[in-house]
């Protein structure tokens, strides 16, 4: 018995001793992994790039038997120290993002104990639902290629883990999986259109809890020319009606409106709220006049961007206090949302009530002092209104340049911008204005956001990049309510009128750090098509395709006759799936027939033999029907009759020249024949099985 | 609960696929089910989807779909991967109890490849075989013996998990041919022998009744090797033994020369005794209870009285398993001139 244990434990799955695994499959376990990483390459932290590649390139090393994996030890040492650094990197936040950073440890980690089918499944899990992940993180067409090719790989890989040594695997599985596909395409086209998209079941965790590159809730002077060198897109806009002119697209985000030393903050809405559902119903129909739709890249932050005097149209963003919309959850994934200007300016141009007042006139209790006696000394001479236009003047008037690379302003930073160096970005200005303003009585306050936009390709849609990204100010003048006030507009004009490349042309400034960036080339017209063709290629795949869900889905469903709701989409999808396997099902079928079409004749005689072979007769080779039907009637007496007469039906069919009957009436009475010597086998059994 | 379930299952399959040395496998009777990765791969789908739902993101719709569809056409494949295999058992194995016999099996693939089909049986299985379309491959399948006798396996499991593993088709051949066990060889102690090399032929004859010698004095055409020379060193008579039945005589292997063991103890004697006198040449009879073999030599010979320890007291196989038909498929002549009677 134990000999036979033994032997039973030899004849596991992996023939090879030594790892056990075929190379080819690993290696292609090995490429999905490393294309899975590239979208993530942005996100990840150096260390777990490095631990990664260093550890698959160990174990492709182990697998041609260069190295030795580790032993137990050092592999508990590997996994105790990187994921001690994953725990002291992560800190206790969780968010998809430091989620799929461990999947991607997990997965680096496992490199070294893949020895078995089992481990590569559990690879080819994790890999799967990496890809998943790299969903929430990149929805670009681009993207979505590359996880369904380290999809594919996957695949591959698996076909040649379970026929390892099949020749010309590799070639066969691609074309195996191609023709899956293509024939299953279909069904998952059409499963994707009439799939009923719930809305979420329950609120997930955000995404990423990381800042990521664009406006922060905080402003000092120097961020947003550091946020002037990135050409990231950070919304694109479609109007339903005309374009507003280059500078009039001011983009509100927030409002900054408490000055601490150097930094602009908030002073209300801080507090943490939880993060609600995923709502991405960006609103469906065709665009009003006046409305226009943002969709925005993740900024893991709760603004949306708005024009001034606008109204939300979807309700996935709410208006709160000061014009600013918010989302319910932070904009974890790209966003769309639809607002509308009102035909009507100046709306709220009620009163200042005293608390409000006092807020937007806060200064610190010392400091810049040159910048509070100019305050004083315009607010002895001049009302409100002319205050403001008085610092525009000054500004227009006087040397101040707009740069990006301005002078290091320590101490007293507004009064060294307004009297000395005379140099600076959008932040500092605005800064300096709001200071002088609330100085001067006049309640003002830092208004951030992004301003103008490039047009996409065709021109029918806004691109707004990072380096759109701006600080202005708005003030309260009694009988005009909250004016917008831009000092860059009075210093650098070009700004505002068409963008900052224009603005800092002289300097040569812009984007000056990003080499790869295409809009840096932007004067190299081939460059600038195909960047935004490509833009606008994504643009549409992300409203169309990415964005189809609940609403955009039940408004397709509208157009289609029959009035389809969520549950008519969930019968359908049933019914998709259903009629897809039942002509899967009928198509096999009907190769299985195609193949055994053969000749009417053959089948009965096949049959026949089946029932001989039953009753203990088999044929043998070169036995001719006669003689069967002696063997068989001399072990069923009772079908002896029958079976002769069958014999002789087939040879005169097979044999005979000239046969006496029809060919229909012979199949017909060969049918007849089996039929009655299957009633006879059955009743002598029956019989026979009475006695004892 | 489990075991009655199993029963059903085991008698449904059994109505199924009836006996037979040739099966073609098709719809009928070929089964598919998910294999443990194909189910961890389904609560993955879900888990997917739910994500999907939940971050409304319709690229992961998409890829749950494609990932669903995929399984879905994995399942055509794996079925097509074995419907239409043929496979025949062509030979059974002969071997010694404990040891693995091999059975010959002969898979020819119809219209599609058969990619990864894996043969198992008790425990014991084959790596993975190609055929392709059309083409026929022998295998030879070890099936682990237990005890001596008639092995005829249950079933014989046909499966395959190509083309992703994350389904397994499979299908059974129950064979109607049989394998012989020959008992495990013991060494015998020295009793035949005894006879010989005693002092006295009263002394070493074994008391038991049944194995009681004669002795009588030699007469023209009694074998030489009979005649007691120890006796006739030291008397000059030439006498002989003569066993009652001719049991006992060194040339006879005897079933009763091995008083208070018990029956396969004795086979596993006999066995080795057999192996011995094949080895030294000797020409031997076997003398079992209700069977005779006569004295002779060589393989055929020695194979003959082999089988006709593997199978003393068992009895043969039916060719089908329910009583519907007799037993009239001789899948293996030898061995069945003898093998009727029961103890």
């Amino acid at each position: 018995m134990r000999g036979l244990k033994e032997r039973s434990g030899a004849v596991s799955e992996v023939p090879s001793p030594t790892s056990g695994l075929p190379s080819r499959a690993v290696l292609w376990l090995i490429g999905s992994f490393a294309l899975l990483l590239t979208p993530q390459l942005d996100r990840l932290p150096i260390w777990l790039i490095a631990a990664c590649a260093v550890l698959a390139v160990w174990r492709c090393l182990a697998q041609y038997g260069r190295v030795r994996l580790p032993g137990r030890w050092l592999r508990a040492g590997i996994m105790l120290v990187l994921i001690s650094v994953y725990v002291a990197t992560v800190r206790g936040r969780f968010s998809v993002d430091t989620a799929a950073s461990f999947f991607v440890l997990a997965v680096g980690l496992k490199w070294l104990e893949t020895r078995s089918s089992r481990d590569f499944y559990v690879l080819f899990f994790i890999l799967v639902y990496l890809s998943t992940v790299n969903f929430l993180f990149h929805q670009e067409i681009h993207w979505t290629l590359v996880n369904l090719a380290a999809i594919a790989a996957l695949l591959v890989g698996l076909q040649v883990l379970n026929a390892p040594d099949f020749p010309g695997a590799m070639k066969a599985s691609w074309r195996r999986l191609g023709l899956l596909l293509a024939k299953t395409l279909p069904i998952v086209v059409l499963l994707f259109v009439f799939f009923p998209r719930m809305s979420p079941l329950w609120s997930v965790p955000l995404v990423s809890g990381e800042a990521r590159s664009g406006i922060s809730d905080t402003m000092r002077p120097g961020d947003i020319s550091s946020l002037a060198q990135s050409s990231e897109r950070a919304f694109r806009v479609t109007f339903g009606g005309e374009m507003p002119a280059y500078r009039d697209r001011y983009w509100r985000g927030l409002v900054l409106d408490y000055l601490d030393g150097e930094t602009w903050r908030q002073v209300a809405g801080g507090g943490y709220q939880r993060p609600g559902r995923v709502a991405l119903d960006g609103g469906v129909g065709d665009l009003g006049p006046r409305q226009y739709d943002v969709l925005l890249e993740p900024t893991d932050k709760r603004w949306a961007f708005a024009l001034e005097n606008s109204r939300a149209v979807s309700a996935n963003v709410v208006e709160e206090s000061e014009d600013l919309f918010r989302f319910k959850r932070p904009a974890d994934t790209s966003v769309r949302y639809r607002l509308e200007r009102e035909a009507t300016e100046n709306r709220g141009a009620t009163s200042l009530p005293p608390a409000e007042a006092r807020r937007y006139l806060q200064l610190p209790a010392t400091g810049n002092p040159r910048a509070r006696d100019l305050a004083d000394n315009l607010r002895r001479r001049l009302t409100d209104s002319e205050v403001l236009q008085a610092l525009l003047t000054r500004f227009r008037e006087q040397p101040y340049f707009y740069t990006l690379r301005p002078p290091q302003m320590p101490d007293n930073g507004i009064d060294t911008l307004l009297f000395d160096a005379k140099r600076g970005f959008c932040a500092h200005y605005a800064g300096a204005t709001v200071f002088v303003l609330r100085a001067a009585g006049i309640p003002a306050r830092v208004v951030v956001g992004y301003q103008g936009g490039d047009r996409g390709a065709g021109g029918d849609y806004l691109i707004v990049r990072q380096y759109d990204a701006h600080a202005w100010v708005e003030a309260w003048i009694e009988g005009r309510g909250w004016v917008r006030v831009d000092p860059t507009a009075a210093i650098a004009p070009d700004r505002i009128e068409s963008g900052l490349r224009e603005a800092v042309a002289e300097e040569g400034s812009f984007l000056e750090d990003d080499w790869t960036s295409p809009q840096r080339y932007n004067d190299i017209p081939i460059i600038q098509w195909a960047s935004l063709q490509l833009d606008r290629i994504n643009y549409q795949w992300q409203r169309w395709v990415v964005g189809y869900q609940g609403q955009s889905q039940m408004d397709l469903m509208s157009r289609l006759p029959g009035g389809f709701g969520l549950k008519e989409l969930g019968y359908l999808s049933a019914g998709i799936v259903g009629a897809g396997l039942l002509v899967a099902s009928l198509m096999s079928a009907w190769q299985v027939r195609r193949g055994e079409r053969r000749d009417a004749f053959r089948r009965i005689v096949d049959t026949w033999h089946l029932l001989c072979f039953r009753a203990g007769v088999p044929v043998r080779t070169g036995e001719t029907p006669t003689a069967l039907a002696e063997r068989l009637g001399r072990a069923e007496p009772a079908v002896a009759e029958s079976a002769r007469l069958f014999a002789r039906t087939v040879n005169s069919h097979y044999y005979s020249d000239n046969p006496t009957e029809g060919r229909d009436d012979q199949l017909q009475r060969l049918r007849r024949l089996l039929a009655t010597m299957k009633k006879q086998m059955r009743r002598s059994h029956s019989t026979a099985g009475k006695r004892p | 609960m489990k075991n009655l379930f199993k029963n059903r299952w085991k008698r449904w399959v059994n109505r199924r696929i009836p006996r037979a040395d040739v099966q073609l496998l098709s719809q009928k009777n070929i089964f598919i089910l998910p294999t443990g990765a194909g189910t961890v791969f389904g609560v993955l789908l879900l888990v997917m989807l739910i994500t999907g739902i939940n971050y409304q993101n319709s690229l992961i719709y998409l890829t749950t779909f494609l990932l669903g569809a995929v399984f879905v056409g994995a399942m055509h494949q794996t079925h097509r991967n074995l419907s239409g295999l043929e496979v025949t058992l062509v030979q059974t194995g002969e071997g010694i109890a404990g040891e693995e016999l091999p059975f010959r099996i002969r898979a020819t693939a119809g219209r599609d490849n058969a990619i990864a089909i894996r043969l198992s049986c008790d425990g014991s299985g084959l790596g993975a075989a190609h055929i392709s379309a059309g083409q026929a491959k022998d295998l030879t399948l070890p099936v682990p013996s237990v005890h001596r006798g008639y092995l005829r396996p249950d079933r014989i499991r046909i499966e395959t998990r190509f083309p992703f593993g994350l389904l397994k088709a499979w299908s059974w051949i129950r064979p109607a041919s049989y394998g012989i066990v020959f008992p495990r060889p013991v060494p015998a102690p020295d009793v035949g022998i005894s006879v010989e090399d005693g002092s006295d032929s009263e002394n070493s004859s074994p008391a038991e009744g049944n194995d009681h010698a004669d002795l009588r004095p030699w007469r023209e055409g009694d074998m030489s090797q009979r005649v007691m020379w120890k006796r006739y060193a030291r008397s000059g008579q030439m006498v002989v033994a003569e066993w009652e039945g001719e049991q006992g005589s060194p040339y006879w292997l005897d079933f009763n020369a091995f008083p208070g063991t018990n029956h396969e103890l004795r086979l596993s004697y006999l066995a080795w005794l057999v192996a011995e006198r094949d080895r030294s040449g000797i020409p031997f009879g076997l003398s079992l209870p209700g069977q005779l073999i006569e004295p002779d030599s060589g393989a055929s010979h020695v194979n003959r009285c082999l089988r006709a320890l593997a199978v003393y007291g068992e009895k043969r196989p039916r060719e089908m398993d329910s009583v519907r038909h007799g037993t009239r498929l001789q899948p293996d002549a030898a061995g069945s001139g003898f093998a009727e009677e029961g103890v």
